[in-house]
């Protein structure tokens, strides 16, 4: 307990220094999109910690930005407020959607969700009278905090990095609560857990429309720092780089996903000059993380102190599909 | 152009595509009643069959025939060893599987990239001109594919259902465990389940890359359709896959025919939810899945 | 004496001879993803001009010499990744030019950005609001739709004299801003012009061809990828379509013959934004695919000249940094021989700003797999 303390004073230390010792502006620029990355992730494994993956999940991200978006260009309303909405809406649509999939078999959850994140995109395009098509919106006004409009990178960085501590704090909160132990037990054995008298079905829903809702908040204020959405902002492509940091970070618990963040989302840039190899790679390392190291990077350090496990194994990572029999 | 012309050819067009889809229907649901995985890589089989068919016909030369029989043949022996590679530790995982996959669909599209660069290639027709009957006039290209997707298809019924291989791919997905108990060693049948899967949708791209263009980005929507005819059809239902591809095939083109086709791509998500909520297991599915 | 002189001889041979200063060109545009193609062209000008001033022994602006040293980065097709590539460009390399922004959403998010750093953009983003007189460093070295619809739609309204118009466009921003000039050209000629836009992905166009044709005496295929276009094309043939065809965007031929195939493509009126009669540009055209082993399309071209007319702009202001001077020279470079004609700048009536390239431009008309030229446009008419 103690070096876990030392190790979250580290950590903050480092961040509070990051915009007082980055060489540039761009390193900071780099830090806010880890920030919103990280919260990304986090909203998926709250929904992996029931045994799901949401390949929708940047479609909620789309419907967030453009809910914020468009309550603060058209009726003037603050963007702390239309933070609100956006979260509200990510979240009541996904248990919306949820109530109606999730009754299914996990794989019936992924096509569908897959499919929302598709007509997402879609409607955004559609409803041209409203989105602007596939112009996006332009000059999204940028948040203010207490009368001061954070619309510099040094300024809004405070705000990413509050975000994203409260969105970490709140799901770690959740996963040691009582909830989130039934939600563990749901991914571990569903039927087992149905019969011990918790209905698994709801359960996911909530998971699903926390997760979702964390997704909607994460693109509302991405979509007030960059000032701008469209409909390519947030594609089938982004759910699989979320995916991708959660998965190489570790599905455990809050510190994978977060890892899987702050590691994954500066690397890229060592590539951007290439044609497609950095994609390549992506997801080069997404499999060979599934084959040799599925802890992900958290459960290195143990794999290295040889120290097989010394948790609980975690659901997910031991979730055996069911198959009919 | 009379409305009969319309309708007859949105309905020759609707069966071409619902071919197309349900080739690509067939290979992702064969793959996932046997081996549980969702394999979000197999539009990505589709395009690179349409690369090697467009290679082999359009720069080599080699007769049409023998093209597709490559582009099927390069792409089923590649999906053994993919299968093999990177597959077979996530059998029956379908969480892990289906990520595998995700990370095998960036690293194919990309290289493709890579190696083949974006510009999208032309494949000269297979078959030219149209055929004109009853005053009606539809594009040969097209019937060739409504016929040789509709060949494909009988073949594999009959091997399914009539093959000592089909009995143990139908064994396999019913029970791995019962299979092996009946001397059938699921191992076996993993390999060539999943070449079988990968070398239709490499079917479904040769025969579509002289109907359109071939480029490294051609993946994606295929796979989407085969998502969604899955969902529709019953998800592990080759009978299934055939209705809901062709039914699919037919909604698409006649809404995009008399609507948008805007409209088009949003009733297909329509459908899905509603196939979703009012009958969970598909249209030929079964209907019990948790026994 | 003697020593100093030798000294003083010494610094001048060091200054002038060895040592080259290098100046920074930032390319940000689509290299992986849907718009790889164009993202390609781009950054195949940029490489051709370094090559070419590189191999010449640098470029002289003011008293030094410099050679171009690129820095290439990926938008993935993303307005997002655009704008941290921009950021890039400007806080972490320092760049002061930038070939791009490539697409019209990356062009819009990432301007207020190059625009406080006062960097000079040289974007192919299609949209009107690509430039303007809130972005006194924007240039767009190409001709958008929103140029050429006007006088080339009176050219053929004049020559086929069509009633009514349908055009197939598809739903993203260039379609859609495309239609929306459309609209407005076509309705000063009095034709009626129906719009259908698809979904940026689609590849079969049959069930809206077959609606449209039989209502059309003109089919009208805008702002799509050349492959898109010689798609439609082709599955129009098919349908047995014989009507004449228009194709307004980019340049397209041949890619689109490519598609349709030789005997769909025959007949077909298309925007012709290089004239490849024209000696300089079919030079540049044989040089750079002879050197570089991939072809040249519009944005190649266009950007080549752009950085042609910035070139001399920043020699005419004899410094590659100080961005408010060269962009005040640059607006200023008028008749300037650039591989694609003589070009200088417009704009001010539409825009506010004479950011917008001036070039002549040309209808074509595709015979036998090529287009031949049939009209030379200005801003103003065809003729």
């Amino acid at each position: 307990m103690r070096r876990s303390a030392l190790l979250l004073a580290l950590a903050a230390a480092v961040i509070a220094l990051i915009p007082v010792v980055a060489p540039n502006l761009f390193y900071v620029h780099l830090a806010i999109v880890t920030c919103l990355n990280v919260m990304f992730v986090l909203g998926l494994a709250v929904i992996a910690r029931v045994g799901q993956l949401s390949m929708g999940h940047a479609g909620f991200g789309l419907l967030g930005g453009y809910v914020s978006a468009l309550l603060a260009m058209n009726l003037g309303l603050p963007v702390p407020l239309g933070l609100l909405a956006a979260t509200l809406a990510a979240a009541a649509t996904a248990a919306l959607l949820g109530w109606i999939i999730l009754r299914l078999r996990g794989v019936y959850f992924v096509l569908v969700a897959f499919s929302f994140g598709q007509i997402v995109v879609l409607l955004a395009l559609g409803m041209e009278d409203i989105t602007q098509g596939a112009n996006g919106l332009v000059n999204v006004p940028a948040p203010a905090v207490f009368g001061y409009l954070l619309n510099t990178k040094t300024a809004f960085y405070p705000l990413a990095v509050a975000a994203a501590a409260l969105v970490g704090t709140g799901v770690w909160l959740l996963f040691r609560s009582p909830f989130g132990d039934a939600m563990a037990a749901i991914a571990e054995n569903p039927r087992l857990t149905e019969s011990s008298g918790v209905d698994t079905h709801v359960y996911q829903v909530v998971a699903f429309s926390i997760g979702s809702g964390i997704a909607g908040f994460a693109g509302a204020l991405s979509t007030h720092y960059f000032q701008f959405i469209s409909p390519d902002s947030f594609t089938f492509w982004d759910s699989v780089s979320y995916l991708t940091m959660l998965v190489v970070g570790g599905r455990v618990g809050v510190w994978g996903p977060i890892l899987g963040a702050v590691v994954l989302t500066p690397l890229p840039e060592l590539l951007r000059s290439t044609q497609g190899l950095q994609h390549v790679l992506y997801g080069a390392v997404l499999i060979l993380v599934l084959l040799f190291l599925r802890d992900g990077l958290v459960g290195l350090p143990a794999r290295l102190r040889g120290l097989r496990r010394t948790s609980a194994p975690h659901p997910i990572l031991e979730h055996s599909p069911e198959r009919p029999s | 152009m009379g409305l009969g012309t319309v309708v007859a050819q949105t309905i020759v067009n609707g069966l071409m595509v619902g071919m197309i889809y349900v080739l690509m229907a067939i290979g992702f649901t064969l793959v996932f009643g046997i081996m549980r995985i969702v394999n979000f890589a197999h539009g990505e089989f589709y395009m690179i069959g349409a690369f090697v068919f467009a290679i082999v016909f359009d720069s080599l030369g080699v007769p049409v025939a023998v093209s597709i029989l490559a582009a099927v043949i390069v792409v089923g022996l590649s999906g053994v060893v993919v299968e093999r590679a990177i597959f077979r530790p996530f059998t029956g995982d379908e969480l892990n599987g289906m990520i595998a996959s995700l990370g095998l669909a960036l690293i194919l599209q990309n290289g493709a990239l890579l190696v083949l660069g974006p510009s999208p290639r032309s494949v000269p027709a297979i078959v030219d001109g149209t055929v004109s009957m009853a005053g009606l006039v539809f594009s040969l290209s097209r019937m060739t594919v409504i016929g040789v997707g509709a060949v494909a298809i009988l073949a594999l019924y009959l091997l399914v259902v009539h093959t000592q291989f089909g009995r143990a791919m139908r064994a396999v997905a019913q029970d791995p465990e019962i299979a092996l108990v009946q001397g059938i060693r699921p191992e076996r049948v993993y390999p060539i389940a999943f070449a079988l899967g990968v070398a239709l949708a490499a079917l479904a791209g040769a025969l579509m890359a002289p109907v359109l263009s071939v480029s490294p980005f051609i993946g994606l929507t295929p796979t989407l359709k085969a998502f969604i005819v899955v969902v529709i059809g019953g998800l592990g239902s080759i009978p299934g896959a055939v209705l809901g591809g062709l039914l699919l095939g037919l909604i698409e083109s006649a809404a995009g025919t008399f609507l948008s086709a805007v409209v088009a791509d949003i009733a297909q998500f329509v459908i899905v939810i509603a196939v979703v909520l009012l009958r969970p297991w598909g249209l030929l599915g079964k209907k019990e899945r948790e026994a | 004496m003697k020593r100093h002189c030798l000294a003083a001889a010494i610094a001048v041979l060091a200054s002038g001879g060895a040592r080259s200063e290098t100046l920074l060109l930032g390319v940000n545009a689509t290299l992986s993803g849907g718009g790889a193609i164009w993202g390609e062209g781009m950054l195949g000008a940029a490489r051709a001009m370094a090559d070419r001033v590189n191999e010449g022994g640098g470029v002289k602006i003011g008293d030094k010499t410099y050679t171009i040293d690129l820095k290439v980065y990926d938008d993935r097709y993303r307005p997002q990744d655009a704008v941290t590539a921009m950021d890039r460009l400007i806080n972490d390399d320092g760049v002061k030019v930038v070939v791009g922004p490539m697409g019209s959403a990356s062009t819009v998010a990432t301007q207020a950005r190059s625009t406080e750093a006062k960097v000079i953009t040289l974007t192919m983003g299609f949209t009107p609001k690509a430039i303007g007189s809130a972005l006194p460093y924007a240039f767009r070295p190409t001709i958008t739709t929103t140029e050429f619809t006007g006088p080339q739609l009176a050219w053929v309204g004049a020559k086929l004299s069509p009633k009514r118009v349908r055009a197939l466009l598809p739903n993203d921003e260039t379609g859609q801003s495309v239609g929306a000039s459309q609209k407005e050209a076509y309705k000063a000629i009095g034709v009626d012009l129906q719009l259908d836009f698809f979904d940026r992905e689609r590849v079969d166009f049959v069930p809206v061809l077959t609606r449209i044709l039989s209502q059309s005496d003109v089919l009208e295929i805008g702002g799509n990828s050349p492959t898109t276009a010689g798609l439609i094309i082709k599955q129009a043939r098919e349908l047995g379509y014989k009507g004449p065809i228009l194709v307004t965007g980019g340049d397209v031929t041949a890619e689109l013959v490519k598609v349709s195939g030789k005997q769909a493509a025959e007949g077909t009126y298309v925007h012709l934004p290089l004239d490849s009669g024209y000696a300089e540009t079919a030079g540049y055209i044989r040089d750079f695919e002879a050197k570089y082993r991939k072809p040249v399309n519009g944005h190649n071209a266009f950007s080549f000249a752009g950085l042609q007319m910035l070139l001399e702009a920043m020699k005419r202001a004899g410094s590659v940094s100080d961005t408010t001077r060269i962009a005040a020279e640059l607006e200023k470079v008028s008749a300037f021989p650039t591989i694609v004609g003589k070009a200088g700048w417009t704009g001010r009536e539409r825009y506010g700003i004479d950011h917008q390239i001036d070039v002549p431009f040309y209808i074509g008309q595709i015979r036998d797999g090529v287009a031949v030229k049939v009209a030379t446009c200005s801003y103003k008419s065809c003729e």
